[in-house]
C-alpha cells in the first residue's frame, strides 16, 4: 500500500504538445456541438433524456407525496390500503414503456445503419489510421502521413481503415459522434461528413495499457483550399537552422512528446536533453551504456545513432532502467529531411 | 388474506434462556467449521465488508488522483493497477458475492421455514473458497499488481508483464464459489419449504435469490473457462485470443460479456429480493403485484443472456447481431420498470416507517430510477456509439452497483441486522449516514454523466484540462460518500459493543424470518414451522412481539 501511495520521481509527461481547444457546446450544455452529419444521435440522446427525466420525476413525485402523505405516525397503525395488485394499472405501466423504448430501439437502428453503411464519395476519400500504444499514424488518401495530428476537409464524407499493430484500441471523435474499436487483424472502418472547421479532440476510448490516457490525436477540419496546402507537410529549409530546429520541435511535439522529454526529466523514455555538449561551434556526443544483441557496450552518441534509434529503436536499447525494459516503435516512416530537424532539435538542446 | 390468526408461536413455551446461534458454542474452530448458514453468512458478511472498504479505499485513490488534469498521485502504471484493483475488488469479491453470501445465507433459510441449507458442507467450502479467492487476489497485488482492467480484455491481458495469472486463478476460485452457493441456494428453495410455504407464498426475496442462483450455476462456468485460457494462452501460448498466434481478442469479449452481462444481474436480482422484503415490512402493506415481479426475476434471469452483445456495439459486430442485442436489451428494461413501478406503487396508501432501512430503500429507488432510466438512453444504437466507454457508462453502473446494490445491501443491512445480532445501531447515526451517503454519491457521479456525454472516455489517468472541474466536484462527491461509510462502520461495529438489545420483530415483517426468536437458535425454529396464510399479509401481524425486547 506504502509502495504504491509514493509516487514515481518522474515528472509527468506533458499531455500533448498543444491538445485541441475545448469543444463549444451545443445549445442544451450537454453534449460537444454537433460536427458531423449524424444529427440522429443528438436528436435520440435528447428524446430519451426527456422521457427519462419525466419518468423519474413521476417516481420521484409518488415517492415523496406518498412519504409525506402516508407516514407512520403510531407504532401500531396499518396501512392505508391492502391493495396487492391492479392489474389494468399493470397492464399500462407493462404497454407504455414498451412502446417508448421500442419507438427508441427502432430510432437507435436507423440512426447506427447510417453510421455503419459508407457511401461511395466517402470510400472515395479513405484515409488509414494506425494505433500504436500510444500513438495514432494517420495516411491520407495521396500517401503521405502525419503522427497525432490529421487534417480533414469540411464538408467531404470521410473513410477512415482503422489498424492496430499491437493491442485494442478505439478511435473516438465525439464531436462527430464516431466510436470503432481497433482490433489487431480486423478490417474496422468509420466514415462521417465534418460540417464545421477547427479542432477537435480524437481519444482512444479503449483501454490500452500505460499511456492509454495520452494517446491524443488533433482532427483539423479545414477549407478544401487550406487542405491542398498540406498544413501536415510544410516546406522545410534545409539550409537555414533555425528552420530546422523548429521544425524539429515541432516534429517531436507530434510523434515524440508522448514517451520523451527535452527538460531533462526521464518519461517511458530517456530524455533528450544533454545527448550532446557544446564546445564552442561543435556538438560532441556523450557517452552512453547500451544493450546491443543482449551484449552491454559504452556507445558515443552520434548522428548515425540517433537515425538508427529512429528506425530501429531496439537495435541498442539504453541500458539504464527503465528503459531497457520499455520498447519503443519504429518511426522508419519519417523521411531523412524530417530527421535531420530532429537531430538539430537535439542538438539545440545541447549542455553547455 | 386467509386468516387472523398468527401464523405460528415459535417461541419456546418452557422458561429460561434459549441459546441461539452465537453464544451456543464458542471458540475459533465453532467458526471455522461451522456448518450452520447463520454462521457462515456472518463470515460472509466480515469479508465481504473487508473487500468493500479495500475496495472503497483504491476507489478514493482513483478520485484524488484524478484532482488534477495531469493526475496527482501516481504513474500512469501505478494509477491503472489502482482503477484494476477497485473495479476487481468490488465486482469478484464484494457485490457479485456479498448479497447472496451474507444475508442470502441468513435469511433464506429462515424465510424458507428450513433449519439450515440443503448441504451445509457445500456451503463452507463455498465461504473458504471466497476466500481463496480473496487471498490469491491479494497475493496479485503484494506480486506486482496486474493493470488490464476488471474485464482483462485480450491482448493486452496476454502482453502485460503482470500478474495476471494469479488474479486470473483467484476469479475462477471465486467463480466455484459462486456457482456452489447457487446450486445450494436452489435445491435448498427446491428441497426445504415449510409446510404450507406453496411457491407463491415464497418472499420476494427468496425468488430474487433463486432467480440468481440459476444464473450463477448457468453463467459462470463461462467464465472460469475464459479465465483458465487466458491463463494457458499467457502460460503456454496456445493461440485462442491472441491475433499473433492466430487468435481472436473478439472472442474473448464475446466469453467475458456472456458470462458478464448475467453477472450484472447476479449481483442487481438480490439487491431487487431485498427492496421488496423492506419496502413491504416498512410500508406495512402487501407488495404490489407480487406475481409480475416474481415473474419479472424470472424473465430478467433467461433475457439477460441474450444481450451479452450490447457492451460491444463499437466492437464491430455485424449489424444484425446489433440489431438483436439492442431489441432484447431494450425488451430487458420493461420487466425491470415493472419492479420499480411496483416498489413505488407498495409504498403508495402504505404505513411508512422512515427508519433507517427505509430511508436506504427510498434512497435506492430514487438511485436506480436514474441507473436503470440512463441504461435506457445506453441501449439505443447510435447514441450507445457516442457514449460507449466514456464517464456516461462508468456513472451509469456506479448508480446500478453502488447506488442500487450497494444501498440495498446496506438497506438490508439495517434490516437484518437487529435479526442477526439481537443487537439495535444507532438509529439518529444510521439516518445521518444515509443521508451523506445519498448526497456524496450524488455529487459524485452526476458530473461523471455530464463529462461523458461531452466525451471524457473511461480509464484515462490524465485527462484534457475542460474536464477539470468536473473531475474535481467529482472527487469531492467521493470524500463525502467516504466519510459516510466510514460512519455507518462504526455505528454498526459500536452497535455490537454497546448491546442495546434489539425488539424481537424490530420491524413487524411477518415472513417466517420474524417468526423465529431473535436472534435465531442454532437450528432456525423450535418447532417446524407452517404457514397458513398469503405471503404479506399484515392483518396477521402480532403486535405483542412488536414491543417485546430480546432477552
Amino acid at each position: 500500500m506504502i509502495a504504491l501511495l509514493t509516487q514515481d520521481p518522474q515528472a509527468p509527461v506533458n499531455y500533448v504538445a498543444n491538445p485541441a481547444p475545448a469543444p463549444v457546446l451545443d445549445k442544451w450544455g450537454q453534449l460537444p456541438e454537433l460536427a458531423s452529419t449524424f444529427d440522429h444521435v443528438d436528436g435520440l440522446f435528447y428524446f430519451t433524456y426527456i422521457v427519462c427525466i419525466f419518468f423519474f420525476f413521476l417516481i420521484l413525485g409518488v415517492l415523496l407525496f406518498s412519504v409525506v402523505k402516508y407516514r407512520r405516525k403510531t407504532w401500531d397503525q396499518p396501512a392505508a390500503s391492502n391493495v396487492t395488485h391492479n392489474t389494468p394499472l399493470e397492464v399500462v405501466w407493462t404497454v407504455i414503456p414498451l412502446i417508448i423504448v421500442m419507438v427508441m430501439f427502432a430510432w437507435g437502428f436507423k440512426g447506427c445503419l447510417d453510421m455503419t453503411t459508407v457511401p461511395h464519395e466517402a470510400s472515395r476519400n479513405t484515409y488509414v489510421a494506425t494505433a500504436k500504444q500510444w500513438a495514432w499514424d494517420f495516411k491520407y488518401p495521396n500517401g503521405s502521413t502525419s503522427t497525432n495530428e490529421v487534417w480533414l476537409v469540411v464538408g467531404k464524407p470521410v473513410q477512415f481503415y482503422l489498424e492496430s499493430t499491437d493491442v485494442l484500441h478505439a478511435f473516438f471523435l465525439p464531436s462527430m459522434r464516431v466510436k470503432r474499436d481497433i482490433i489487431p487483424g480486423r478490417f474496422q472502418s468509420v466514415w462521417f461528413t465534418p460540417t464545421i472547421t477547427g479542432e477537435f479532440h480524437l481519444f482512444c476510448a479503449e483501454y490500452c495499457g500505460k499511456d492509454h490516457s495520452r494517446m491524443y490525436a488533433q482532427a483539423h477540419v479545414v477549407t478544401q483550399a487550406e487542405f491542398d496546402k498540406e498544413p501536415w507537410n510544410p516546406p522545410i529549409d534545409e539550409t537555414n537552422l533555425q528552420s530546422l530546429i523548429e521544425n524539429g520541435k515541432r516534429i517531436f511535439g507530434q510523434q515524440c512528446v508522448t514517451c520523451h522529454t527535452v527538460n531533462g526529466t526521464g518519461s517511458v523514455g530517456p530524455t533528450w536533453k544533454g545527448l550532446f555538449t557544446k564546445q564552442g561551434d561543435q556538438y560532441v556526443g556523450r557517452q552512453r551504456e547500451v544493450i546491443e544483441g543482449g551484449q552491454k557496450k559504452t556507445i558515443t552518441v552520434d548522428d548515425a545513432y540517433i537515425i538508427e534509434s529512429i528506425k530501429q529503436p531496439d537495435q541498442k536499447k539504453v541500458a539504464e532502467s527503465p528503459y531497457d525494459r520499455n520498447t519503443m516503435s519504429s518511426f522508419a516512416n519519417l523521411d531523412d529531411k524530417r530527421i535531420k530537424c530532429l537531430i538539430a532539435y537535439i542538438k539545440s538542446l545541447a549542455d553547455n | 388474506m386467509t386468516t387472523n390468526v398468527p401464523v405460528i408461536d415459535a417461541h419456546p413455551t418452557v422458561p429460561g434462556l434459549p441459546k441461539n446461534y452465537l453464544n451456543c458454542s464458542r471458540g475459533f474452530m465453532s467458526w471455522a467449521g461451522t456448518l450452520d448458514h447463520k454462521r457462515i453468512g456472518i463470515m460472509y458478511l466480515i469479508g465481504t465488508l473487508l473487500t468493500f472498504l479495500a475496495g472503497g479505499v483504491f476507489a478514493l485513490l482513483v478520485r484524488l488522483h484524478l484532482w488534477e488534469p495531469h493526475g496527482m498521485l501516481f504513474t500512469n502504471e501505478k494509477y491503472n493497477q489502482i482503477f484494476t484493483l477497485h473495479g476487481a475488488f468490488m465486482v469478484f469479491l464484494f457485490v457479485i458475492p456479498a448479497i447472496p453470501g451474507a444475508l442470502g445465507n441468513m435469511v433464506l433459510p429462515l424465510m424458507l421455514g428450513a433449519k439450515d441449507v440443503a448441504l451445509p458442507r457445500l456451503n463452507l467450502l463455498s465461504f473458504y473458497l471466497w476466500l481463496s479467492g480473496a487471498v490469491l487476489a491479494t497475493l496479485a497485488i503484494v506480486l506486482g499488481g496486474f493493470d488490464t482492467g476488471w474485464t482483462f480484455y485480450a491482448p493486452y491481458s496476454l502482453y502485460t508483464n503482470q500478474a495476471v495469472v494469479t488474479i486470473g486463478l483467484a476469479i475462477f476460485l471465486l467463480g466455484f464459489s459462486s456457482i456452489f452457493t447457487g446450486l445450494n441456494f436452489i435445491v435448498t428453495t427446491h428441497k426445504l419449504r415449510a409446510a404450507g410455504l406453496t411457491w407463491f407464498r415464497m418472499p420476494l426475496f427468496v425468488w430474487a435469490i433463486y432467480a440468481t442462483a440459476i444464473l450463477q450455476v448457468l453463467a459462470t462456468p463461462v467464465l472460469g473457462i475464459t479465465v483458465l485460457l487466458v491463463a494457458f494462452e499467457r502460460l503456454y501460448h496456445i493461440g485462442i485470443f491472441d491475433p499473433r498466434l492466430g487468435g481472436d481478442p473478439v472472442l474473448f469479449e464475446h466469453f467475458f460479456w456472456f458470462y458478464s452481462h448475467p453477472a450484472v444481474y447476479i449481483m442487481v436480482l438480490p439487491a431487487f429480493g431485498i427492496i421488496s422484503e423492506t419496502v413491504s415490512v416498512h410500508s406495512r402493506k402487501p407488495l404490489f403485484g407480487y406475481k409480475l415481479i416474481a415473474f419479472s426475476s424470472l424473465a430478467i434471469a433467461i433475457i439477460s443472456f441474450l444481450v451479452w452483445g450490447h457492451h460491444m456495439f463499437t466492437s464491430g459486430q455485424s449489424t444484425y447481431a446489433m440489431f438483436a442485442f439492442s431489441f432484447l436489451t431494450f425488451f430487458v428494461a420493461i420487466p425491470t420498470a415493472i419492479k420499480e413501478f411496483s416498489w413505488v406503487a407498495t409504498i403508495w396508501k402504505g404505513s411508512i416507517a422512515l427508519n433507517s432501512p427505509m430511508l436506504y430503500t427510498l434512497a435506492f429507488l430514487i438511485i436506480f430510477a436514474i441507473g436503470g432510466l440512463t441504461g435506457v438512453i445506453l441501449g439505443a444504437l447510435n447514441v450507445d456509439l457516442h457514449l460507449h466507454d466514456t464517464y456516461f457508462v462508468v456513472a451509469h453502473f456506479h448508480y446500478v452497483m453502488m447506488g442500487s446494490i450497494a444501498l440495498a445491501f446496506f438497506a438490508g443491512l439495517h434490516h437484518w441486522w437487529p435479526k442477526m445480532f439481537g443487537v439495535i445501531y444507532d438509529e439518529t447515526l444510521a439516518k445521518i449516514a444515509c443521508g451523506i451517503i445519498f448526497v456524496g454519491f450524488n455529487i459524485t457521479f452526476v458530473p461523471q454523466f455530464i463529462m461523458g456525454s461531452q466525451g471524457m472516455p473511461r480509464r484515462y489517468a490524465t485527462y484534457v484540462d475542460e474536464f477539470h472541474g468536473y473531475h474535481q466536484v467529482s472527487t469531492i462527491g467521493a470524500m463525502i460518500l467516504g466519510s459516510g461509510v466510514a460512519l455507518m462502520v462504526y455505528y454498526l461495529v459500536a452497535s455490537l459493543l454497546q448491546r442495546k438489545p434489539a425488539m424481537e420483530n424490530q420491524w413487524g415483517g411477518v415472513t417466517l424470518d420474524w417468526q423465529t426468536p431473535t436472534p435465531p437458535p442454532l437450528e432456525n425454529f423450535y418447532a417446524p414451522p407452517k404457514v397458513t396464510h398469503e405471503v404479506y399479509d399484515y392483518s396477521t401481524l402480532d403486535l405483542k412481539t412488536l414491543q417485546r425486547p430480546v432477552s
